[in-house]
Order: C-alpha cells, then sequence, then structure tokens
C-alpha cells in the first residue's frame, strides 16, 4: 500500500513540475497534421487451447479442457482532421470439456467429471462490439475519447461506457491520462444440472435424475438461487508516460477498480467435506455452488520501460503489483526483445512471469465446510505461479506494395505462446493479425 | 519485498532523467517497437490472461466486467 501512495504522489509532483515547465502556445507551429491519414483495417484472430485438472465447474477437480476461435476487425476511420472513430467486433467461439459438465448426465455414456459431456453448454459464443471516439486539439496536445461496448454470450450481457482525457506537455516528452469506465452487467444464472430441482420451482429429491444415484447416503445439497443477477464494474485510471532519453523511455498505470453484485460464477461446484458424498455413475453431486462476496475492489499498479539498444535490438520490460479485499497479492514481469533481422522482418522472443496467492475463500475440493459463508473451489483464485514464453513475427512494408482492392497492407503479425501453472495448467494461443490501409 | 525493490528501481530511472527530448530526436522513440502500449495482435494474450488469473489492469485490458471473468 506504501508503494502505492508513494506512486500517487510521484505522479502528482511530476505532473505538476512539467505542466510549470509548460510554454504558453500562442506562437507554436500552426500546420496541423492530420492524426490519421487514411482509414485503417485490422483482421485479428486468435486460437486459443488450454488443458487441466482442476475445473472449477466440477468443484476443482476434473478436465480443463478448452479451446476457442476468435475473429476481429478493428476499423479506424479518421472523421476529420482531429477526430478518429475506432469500430471494434469480434466473435469468440469456444467448446469446453468443463462447461459441459454443467450438465453431465446426458446418458452417452457414464457421468464423469474427466469426461466432456454432450450438453448444451458445452460451447457458446462470445460476441463483442465497442466503438471509441477521439478528439485531439489543435496543437495535438489534448486527447479525450468517449467509448461504448457491449458485450454478450448466452449466460452473459454486459453494456459498457468509458471515456479518457490525455494530456501531452513538455515538448510531447510527457503524457498524463485519465481513464473511468462503467460496465453493467447481467448474468443468465446457469446452475448445475442436478442443484436445479432445488431452486424455485423445482420438485426436489422427486426428481427422476436421482432415481440413479449410487447407493444409500442422503443427497441434501445447501443450495439456494442467487437473489440478483447484475455485476457492476466501475475503474478508474491513471497513466504517466515519460520519454527519459533519446533511447529509453517509460509508463507508470494505477487501476482502481470497484465490483458490486454476482460475483460468483452460479455453475461452479462447490463439495463440502462435512456432507455425504453422493454420487450418479462417477460423478459427484455438487453440495452448492460456488459463494463469493458481493463486492471486490482491486488495486493495480504498473510500469513499463522500453530501452532501444541499437538497430537491431529493443527492450521491451513490464512489471505490474496486484492486490484485491479478497486477500489475493500478484506480481508479474515480462519483457519482449524485439529483433529486427531485416528491414521488412521483426522478431519477438517473449518471457512472462505470474505469481498470485490464494483467495481468502478458495479451498480445493471436498475442503471447504458446508458452515463457511464464502467458499469456492475455482483454481484461478488459488495460489500458483505461472510461466510463459512467446515467440512471434512481424512482416512490415512501410509502401503498402502488397495490394487487395484498395487495400494496402501495411503489416502482417503472428504470435506462439506457451503458458504453464505448476499447479498444471497449460495453454497454447497462437494469433495472427493483417493491418490494411484503404487507399483513397 | 522483491515487488519493493523492482518499484524502486523503476521509479528512480523515471525520475533519474527529465531532459526534455526535442521531436527531431525522436527517431529511435518512435519506433513501433518502444510503443508503451500493447500490440493489437496481444488483445488474445491479455484476454486470456484476465480469464485465467486473478489480476488484472495496469496493463491497457479490461480491468474487470465486460465479461464473465475476473
Amino acid at each position: 500500500m506504501r508503494i502505492l501512495i508513494s506512486i500517487v504522489l510521484l505522479l502528482f509532483v511530476v505532473t505538476g513540475a512539467s505542466f510549470a515547465q509548460e510554454g504558453p502556445e500562442t506562437g507554436e507551429e500552426t500546420f496541423k497534421k492530420r492524426v490519421l491519414e487514411n482509414t485503417e483495417i485490422d483482421l485479428l484472430a486468435g486460437y486459443y487451447s488450454q488443458d487441466g485438472e482442476n475445473a472449477a465447474v466440477t468443484g476443482g477437480r476434473g478436465t480443463e479442457e478448452l479451446t476457442d476461435i476468435a475473429p476481429t476487425i478493428v476499423v479506424s476511420i479518421p472523421m476529420n482532421e482531429d477526430d478518429v472513430l475506432t469500430i471494434d467486433a469480434g466473435i469468440s467461439a469456444y467448446t469446453s470439456a468443463s462447461s459441459s459438465n454443467v450438465d453431465p448426465f446426458d446418458g452417452k455414456g457414464p457421468a464423469d467429471p474427466f469426461t466432456a459431456s454432450s450438453g448444451a453448454s458445452a460451447s457458446d459464443v462470445y460476441a463483442n462490439f465497442t466503438g471509441t471516439y477521439s478528439h485531439s486539439s489543435d496543437d495535438r496536445n489534448k486527447i479525450w475519447t468517449a467509448k461504448l461496448s457491449v458485450s454478450t454470450e448466452y449466460d452473459y450481457f454486459s453494456a459498457g461506457v468509458g471515456g479518457s482525457y490525455t494530456r501531452l506537455f513538455n515538448e510531447k516528452n510527457t503524457e498524463l491520462s485519465f481513464n473511468a469506465n462503467i460496465y453493467l452487467d447481467t448474468w443468465n444464472a446457469i446452475y448445475p444440472y442436478e442443484l436445479r430441482p432445488f431452486g424455485e420451482g423445482g420438485n426436489g429429491l422427486n426428481n427422476n435424475l436421482f432415481n440413479r444415484i449410487v447407493g444409500n447416503e442422503p443427497y441434501a445439497p445447501s443450495f439456494t438461487e442467487f437473489d440478483g443477477e447484475t455485476r457492476n464494474s466501475y475503474s478508474v485510471g491513471l497513466n504517466f508516460s515519460q520519454i527519459l532519453s533519446k533511447k529509453i523511455q517509460g509508463s507508470l498505470a494505477l487501476d482502481l477498480v470497484q465490483q458490486e453484485g454476482l460475483l460468483s460464477t452460479p455453475f461452479q461446484r462447490v463439495y463440502f467435506s462435512d456432507k455425504p458424498d453422493v454420487f450418479i455413475e462417477n460423478f459427484h453431486l455438487a453440495d452448492d455452488v460456488e459463494r463469493l462476496p458481493d463486492t471486490r475492489f482491486k488495486i493495480a499498479a504498473g510500469g513499463r520501460l522500453n530501452f532501444y539498444l541499437n538497430e537491431i535490438f529493443v527492450i521491451r520490460s513490464y512489471y505490474r503489483f496486484y492486490t484485491d479485499d479478497w486477500g489475493i497479492l500478484s506480481n508479474t514481469a515480462s519483457v519482449e526483445v524485439p529483433v529486427k533481422i531485416s528491414q521488412k522482418f521483426t522478431l519477438y522472443p517473449s518471457y512472462r512471469y505470474y505469481d498470485q496467492t490464494a483467495a481468502d475463500y478458495f479451498g480445493p475440493y471436498e475442503e471447504h465446510l458446508s458452515t463457511e459463508e464464502f467458499y469456492t473451489s475455482d483454481y484461478d483464485l488459488s495460489e500458483y505461479t505461472a510461466n510463459q514464453y512467446g515467440i512471434g513475427m512481424k512482416y512490415t512494408d512501410i509502401f503498402t506494395n502488397f495490394h487487395l482492392w484498395h487495400l494496402g497492407l501495411k503489416s502482417v503479425d503472428l504470435r506462439y505462446y506457451h503458458y504453464q501453472r505448476n499447479s498444471g495448467l497449460t495453454s497454447d494461443l497462437v494469433s495472427g493479425g493483417l493491418n490494411f490501409i484503404l487507399e483513397k | 519485498m522483491i515487488q519493493k525493490i523492482i518499484m524502486g528501481i523503476f521509479i528512480s530511472a523515471v525520475m533519474g532523467s527529465c531532459a526534455t527530448v526535442k521531436e527531431y530526436e525522436k527517431v529511435e522513440l518512435n519506433d513501433p517497437d518502444m510503443s508503451l502500449s500493447a500490440g493489437k495482435v496481444d488483445r488474445f494474450q491479455t484476454n486470456f490472461q484476465a480469464y485465467r488469473e486473478a489480476a488484472a489492469g495496469a496493463n491497457g485490458g479490461k480491468t474487470g466486467g465486460g465479461c464473465g471473468c475476473n
């Protein structure tokens, strides 16, 4: 916390000093270059796959296999000399073995937390749309942006509004930016299949499903449906960038986030050690779903430092400290070293380290007690460290020699990342992008 | 302790030099790889990390809201 206070104080001190250094605007050069010369189009796509054996849907034990494909288009349109409209639209289509086990009783084989089911929740499509409008002042030292976003998936809808104000001074050596965002989200709560008979209007143990229970243990879950299904997030952020020399620049960022509402994921099971274990086939019936507090306050503070070593090497470094009132402390550090192997090709080897402590409410499979107020077996909230290794390549043609209709190809990006947690989860990500310029 | 040391080094580096660099001296700083924000293609990396990790924010990505994650 003392570090965060120091950073905030530092930002205010430096900001004040830099404002004091700023010269009068009168008499400055009046030539005005367009903020964006041509419409730019980015076609992006990502393919993600993961595997592990700590699925939150099945209480911290079960397959986490998941694949996701996410095509996206980003179009930036110059509206006039000062204004740019950016449209960002994409979908993300996933298939998930763990989500499929929201309903593992599909009758196509023994229900089992380590085997995917064919239920409706085995796949879903997330669609998002964001529109951002930015305006720059004549001297390009002030930038305002306004943003609207909407996203939807089967059990989740989100509407967001945000804005930012950026001020450059000290001959554009210093930049201070403030942003604020509000997201108003709504769940369409989906509960584990065996708990639904105990929800509103359900027939409890009279449901035919329970005729399949193995043995004579009584099934008596602690489940009740959530009262509210909204989740609101309010965030403010401060970003300070500074050129330090002709070859070095850095930035500091501080984000504060307050969340309220349904912060639990309604289909993530929990098993209590003080309740009888009841099974259908190989599947342990849930005692409840995860219960998390309905507020969460997060603080993230990070810094970047980039060095232009020479015409071949650049070093890009990043560090972030994170904490929240659920008891999580986290460190993230990464380094990327772009290597210009020719005028048009650059390689991007990278490494990222991540660690976090466990949330106060986390417990593994069957280690919670039914007397606790809050509980989850989601390993995303457990203690772990993760290492990520990446490699990428970028082709850049500033003269856009290759054309597709009126579109000139400016760059092609390709990235691969391998991610590994010490708790067992592994994932791979391949992403790519084509950047086109619309020529008049 | 480690994060305090790293943050201290970073703040020292930031405060260590505030000499003004003129526009015509920014050729190397204007190299796209010197950008202080993540590239567009990095969004997929930031997104999956926001889903799989408790920490988010201070990296230009989402800080919470807008998806069932975090």
